[in-house]
């Protein structure tokens, strides 16, 4: 699969993420530029660029938080310019789950609690949902440092908690946008190496912006975004 | 709104998950917060009930003896009834069942505590037959027989509070002075708090109609009859039928017929201006609590920031994010609400006292001494703790809603206020409009009473109007800041930051051109209440001693100093010449005003000056006309409060009851009197003497012959008269000053409050701002500024924002101090006020406020300069 615009535009079952013709400018400046592609479920893809070439964009893009001016771009078959504000949010909530450079853990709940808190937004009983929390913390390796306060973790043991809290409503699309850019290169690969094999578990897809060259190991493909224009390539920085 | 269970639910989980612990972490300033609003709520509450209790306090045991009547009779004027109106009253009623119920009432001194230093507390004395108010008010008055008061005129029952305090029980004796003469009674029973009838007051002696009568020297005459109609099915019928005949008979008979009812609200409406004038100052407590909370709420927002883009990250929506900060707000509100009712509650009790004391002196008669709380009251006062937190809470939620996810929250992005603080020229435009509607009259109730509605509106577009106008200072100020920059570069961090002032920067000003505008605008008002007063007093009070019966508040016209006592004094060898004045009540208009007569002493040069609103034509003053024949009318000059109640001016006649028939008197003059703001007619002693038939006077004032000591001739005096109230000339000014800072101990404490809440306000603000731009200030740090040089920077713009502030606030204050005196004051009360500028107020309100913003914001940006500022938390 690759960005070619005469893809069919159904969504096909197997699809987990389809962009088509997605173009967004900020003022006079082509931010995206006809940016068509897919993700297949399960499927792992680095999105590569120079810096100011429209990753963040359009990871904002893909998660509801920004709007594109034109084109189309569904989740898991459902389209996302057909959905208000609180459909996104609900899309958030469930579908796509982002992990941050920053980690953006909530100051005032415990690595346990935070991730627990999206089941809990859910509605997940309780039961349930500790046996999830229990589960997760344990394949991301931080379940000794289960009742700790975010500012008590190291960056690395944020950083699986904050994907442990990604995993924990079960999403089609994990969008991470540079999680490794906050840690030393050799956190940083066992990050990575684990959202590779929780994908492998647990079967969501996952579009990751990165600059490391380690992603190679854990992608099938990469994408690269230049001018706004997207082509797909080898790996390369 | 979408009420769904899940919306519900994740409120909860929000509020417990996050809100509750911030508040667990930052407990100091959550309390602080609930305190500021309790504070709030507890003053404007305290006032409320206090002012409730001191009118509801109103002594209704006084007026309705038996607790029962359908129906009381008084005097149309003066303050007697002759006894044969019972019998006129029997026959008129004819076979009607009805029960008729004399009574005389009386004031005393106590003369154990007329030798303490301290006020004397003026007794009540009572008298009606006691049989037959046995036999209407059944229990709470004891037994009687012959033995034990009937006909007497030395025997007394006694309050059970009275009782308590001097130890009185049956048989013991107490000494008090009635009219300047020392008499002692025997206790003849105590009386009995009966649940069911309103509280025995505190003061009172109970006694035997014919007995009292003699004592007090008034035989044949009375001061009220009640009346009640027996009990039966055809009750409603016969009270009909008594009402109908007994006022169809009223004009001719001098009477007027009212039932208890309509007293309490005669007198309650008496000082509703005052009081609702009270309640207004009292909300300013509260809009003053709802700023600071409006700060608080607003730098919680801006602390949490970066959680509020994780929960939205997280698919949290930005409803569900602002009914989260409005839920903050209520559970505040129920939280401080609740503890101010019971600070309310509590300083009511305090407040109770000196709010009685005013309307005491200046209206009417009351009891109070406690207030209670009333269930209505403790859900109001929590109803408006909660309304006044939501109010403040609405544009920090607003704000909060309006975080982006995470992943598109861009350090330095900034809340953005109210659009209309932006708009400088529209301030202009209000302020316009403000300007010409503080020329509307006031609004009148039926009574006449003037709610200045139109006041209350210009001072508040005033307000928002100046809070505009002081947005037009941002440009020049920034670039004369920007300018100074060759040498100072903090100079130029601060300046370029008011060139693109902010939604809170805009709001920072406007919250303290409110702040400082409201209690500098009360400073104006006090300063030149108390500057008017001190130049009245001295115009008016230049004799020597004053002379007044203990037992009179200025509002009870009932106690007199005989003739005889005060012509004895006016003849005294050391007294060079006198004053004399007596007031009595009189209906006018459907209200109670005061009928005064004076007479004032030969020597032009020393005799008061009245200060004019229309002065008389030259040699017509009353204190010229003993000279002058009088036109063919009566003379009569009337207050300033008379005036403008009634439409009233020189020139016009004006017509009143007396004993003698109506009297048509013509209007020469308008004087100010800040003593009274009910209405007084004024006219010549001999006259009111005459038509009412007593030449007792209410006070004298004496002037001693040149080298005479006044200390030596009180002290002769106060031996001769132990009960009476004898001051010089310096103790009765002094006295006089207390009685008006007394009244404007709310306004002070008021004033304080809003000094403080500028100077809080403006540091919260200004935290707040910075606090939000912490990454730009450790940016500044990172290129090489020092953290010295970021904390100068911070305290020069936080002084020049609390400059801007200052400069429109006291603007605001000039025109509000305006307002409450050209307006507010003059059509609620009546009086005419000059306006004078509390100099070292406003230069002590300009350097505290720029001192402590600059301390503020230097503390906050040197804290800033030291966080980092690339994480979240
Ligand atoms: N809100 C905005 N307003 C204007 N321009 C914007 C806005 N957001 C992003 N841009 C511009 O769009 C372009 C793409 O930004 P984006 O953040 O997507 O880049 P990126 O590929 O993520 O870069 P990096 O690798 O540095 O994070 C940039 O040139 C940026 O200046
Ligand atoms: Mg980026």
């Amino acid at each position: 699969m690759n960005g070619d615009p005469s893809l069919p535009t159904y969504p096909t079952p197997g699809e987990a993420l389809r962009l088509d013709r997605v173009t967004k400018s900020y003022g006079p400046r082509r931010v995206l530029d006809e940016v068509s592609f897919a993700l297949g479920r399960g499927e792992r893809v680095a999105l590569m660029g120079p810096s100011g070439a429209g990753k963040s964009t359009l990871l904002n893009c893909i998660g509801g938080i920004d709007r594109p001016d034109s084109g189309d771009i569904s989740v898991a078959g459902q389209s996302l310019s057909r959905l208000d504000g609180d459909g996104l949010s609900r899309l958030r909530r469930r579908a796509v789950t982002t992990v941050f450079q920053f980690f953006h853990l909530l100051p005032t709940l415990t690595a346990a609690e935070n991730v627990a808190f999206p089941l809990q937004l859910l509605g997940v009983d309780r039961a349930d949902r500790e046996r999830r929390v229990a589960e997760l913390l344990a394949a991301v390796r931080v379940d000794h440092r289960a009742d700790a306060w975010p500012d008590e973790l190291s960056g690395g043991e944020m950083q699986r908690v904050a994907i442990a809290r990604a995993l924990a409503p079960g999403p089609d699309l994990v969008l991470a946008d540079e999680p490794t850019g906050n840690l030393d290169s050799a956190t940083g690969d066992a990050i990575l190496e684990l959202l590779a094999r929780l994908g492998d578990e647990l079967g969501f897809a996952l579009l990751l912006v990165t600059h490391s060259r380690h992603a190679a190991g854990i992608c099938s493909r990469s994408l690269h975004l230049r001018d706004g224009r997207l082509c797909e390539g080898p790996f390369e920085a | 709104m979408n009420g769904s269970p899940a919306e519900a639910r994740w409120l909860v989980l929000l509020l417990r998950q996050t809100t509750w612990r911030h508040w667990r972490r930052r407990l100091g300033s959550t309390l602080l917060l609930v305190g500021i609003l309790a504070h709030g709520v507890g003053v404007f509450l305290s006032i409320r009930l206090a002012s409730r209790a001191a009118v509801s306090g109103f002594s209704l045991f006084t007026e309705s003896l038996t607790g029962e009547s359908d129906f009381l009779i008084r005097p149309v004027s003066g303050d007697s009834l002759p006894e044969m109106s019972a019998r006129e009253v029997r026959q008129r009623l004819g076979a009607l069942p009805v029960a008729i119920l004399p009574v005389v009432e009386a004031t005393a001194v106590e003369v154990a505590q007329t030798l303490d230093a301290a006020e004397p507390g003026p007794l009540r004395l009572l008298g009606a037959d006691l049989v037959a108010l046995r036999n209407a008010a059944g229990d709470s008055v004891p037994e009687v027989s012959g033995d034990v008061g009937l006909g007497r005129d030395d025997q007394a029952f006694v309050s059970p509070d009275l009782a308590s305090r001097h130890g009185l029980s049956a048989g013991s004796v107490f000494d008090l002075s009635i009219n300047e003469r020392r008499v002692s009674l025997r206790v003849a029973g105590v009386l009995r708090n009966d649940p069911l009838r309103p509280a025995v007051p505190p003061h009172l002696l109970l006694m035997d109609l014919p007995g009292l009568q003699q004592l007090v020297g008034r035989p044949e005459k009375l001061s009220r009859l009640e009346i009640r109609v027996a009990d039966g099915i055809d009750a409603e019928r016969w009270r009909r039928e008594a009402r109908r005949i007994l006022t169809s008979a009223a004009s001719d008979q001098g009477w007027r017929v009212e039932t208890p009812e309509d007293r309490r609200e005669a007198v309650a409406k008496m000082s509703r201006a005052f009081r609702l004038n009270l309640t207004v100052l009292s909300t300013l407590a509260l809009l003053v609590g709802v700023y600071l909370i409006f700060q608080a709420l607003e730098a919680a927002v801006v602390r949490r920031r970066s959680e509020m883009a994780i929960l939205r990250s997280l698919g949290v929506g930005a409803g569900t994010i602002r009914r989260l900060w409005l839920l903050e707000s209520t559970v505040l509100g129920i939280l401080g609400g609740g503890l101010g009712v019971w600070i309310g509650w509590a300083a009511a009790q305090v407040t109770v006292g000196g709010v009685a004391r005013t309307v005491n002196s200046l209206y009417h008669d009351t009891a109070t001494r406690s207030a209670a709380l009333h269930p209505t009251e403790a859900i109001f006062g929590l109803g408006f703790g909660i309304l006044a937190s939501l109010a403040a809470g609405w544009l920090p939620a607003r704000d909060a809603a309006e975080t982006p996810p995470a992943q598109m929250l861009r350090s330095g992005s900034r809340a953005r206020g109210l659009a209309w603080l932006a708009r400088p020229g529209w301030g202009v435009v209000v302020g316009l409009v403000a300007f010409a509607i503080s020329w509307l009259p006031p609004w009148r109730n039926g009574a006449g009473d003037g709610l200045p509605v139109a006041g209350y509106a210009s001072a508040f577009l005033w307000l928002a109007a100046l809070s505009m106008m002081a947005g037009l200072l941002f440009r020049p100020l920034s670039r004369w800041l920007v300018g100074m920059g060759d040498r100072y570069s903090s100079l130029v961090v601060a300046g370029s930051q008011l060139r693109r002032p902010t939604g809170r920067h805009r709001l920072a000003v406007a919250g303290l051109v409110a702040a400082t505008g409201m209690s500098a605008g009360m400073g104006v008002l006090v300063h030149s209440f108390e500057g008017t007063l001190t130049g009245w007093i001295g115009q008016m009070l230049r004799a020597d001693l004053y002379v007044a019966p203990a037992a009179a508040n200025q509002a009870g016209a009932g106690s007199v100093l005989p003739a005889a006592v005060w012509r004895s004094l006016a003849a005294d060898s050391d007294v060079a010449g006198v004053d004399t004045i007596r007031r009595l009540p009189v209906e006018y208009g459907g209200r109670t005003i005061r009928l005064a007569g004076s007479d004032y002493h030969e020597d032009a040069a020393r005799v008061m000056q009245m200060r004019w609103i229309e002065a008389p034509e030259p040699g017509r003053t009353p204190q010229a006309l003993r000279a002058v024949a009088d036109g063919a009318d009566p003379p009569a000059w009337i207050n300033e409060a008379m005036s403008r109640r009634f439409g009233l001016g020189r020139g016009d006649a004006i017509t009143v009851p007396t004993p003698a028939g109506e009297k048509t008197l013509s209007i020469l003059g308008v004087y100010a009197d800040y003593s009274d703001e009910g209405g007084t007619v004024l006219t010549k002693l001999d006259r009111v003497t005459e038509w009412f038939g007593d030449d007792g006077v209410s006070n004298l004032a004496a002037y001693l012959k040149p080298g005479v000591n006044a200390e030596v001739v009180r002290a002769r005096w106060q031996v001769a008269l132990p009960a009476a109230s004898i001051r010089e000339n310096a103790r009765l000014r002094a006295d006089a000053l207390r009685v008006f800072r007394e009244t404007f101990a709310v306004t002070y404490s008021l004033e304080a409050i809003g000094v403080a809440v500028a100077v809080i306000g403006l540091g919260l603000a200004l935290a707040s701002l910075l606090v939000e731009r912490r990454d730009e200030l450790a940016t500044l740090k990172s290129i090489g500024f020092t953290r010295g040089q970021i904390a100068s920077a911070a305290a020069v713009e936080g002084a020049v924002l609390a400059a801007m502030g200052l400069v429109a606030g006291l603007i605001l204050s000039l025109v509000l101090g305006d307002l409450l005196i050209r307006v507010i004051n003059r059509q609620s009360f009546g009086w005419t006020l000059d306006y004078r500028v509390p100099v070292g107020l406003f230069i002590g309100l300009s350097l505290i406020t720029l001192l402590t913003s600059a301390t503020v914001s230097a503390w906050v940006g040197a804290r800033s300069a030291r966080l980092k500022g690339d994480r979240s938390e």
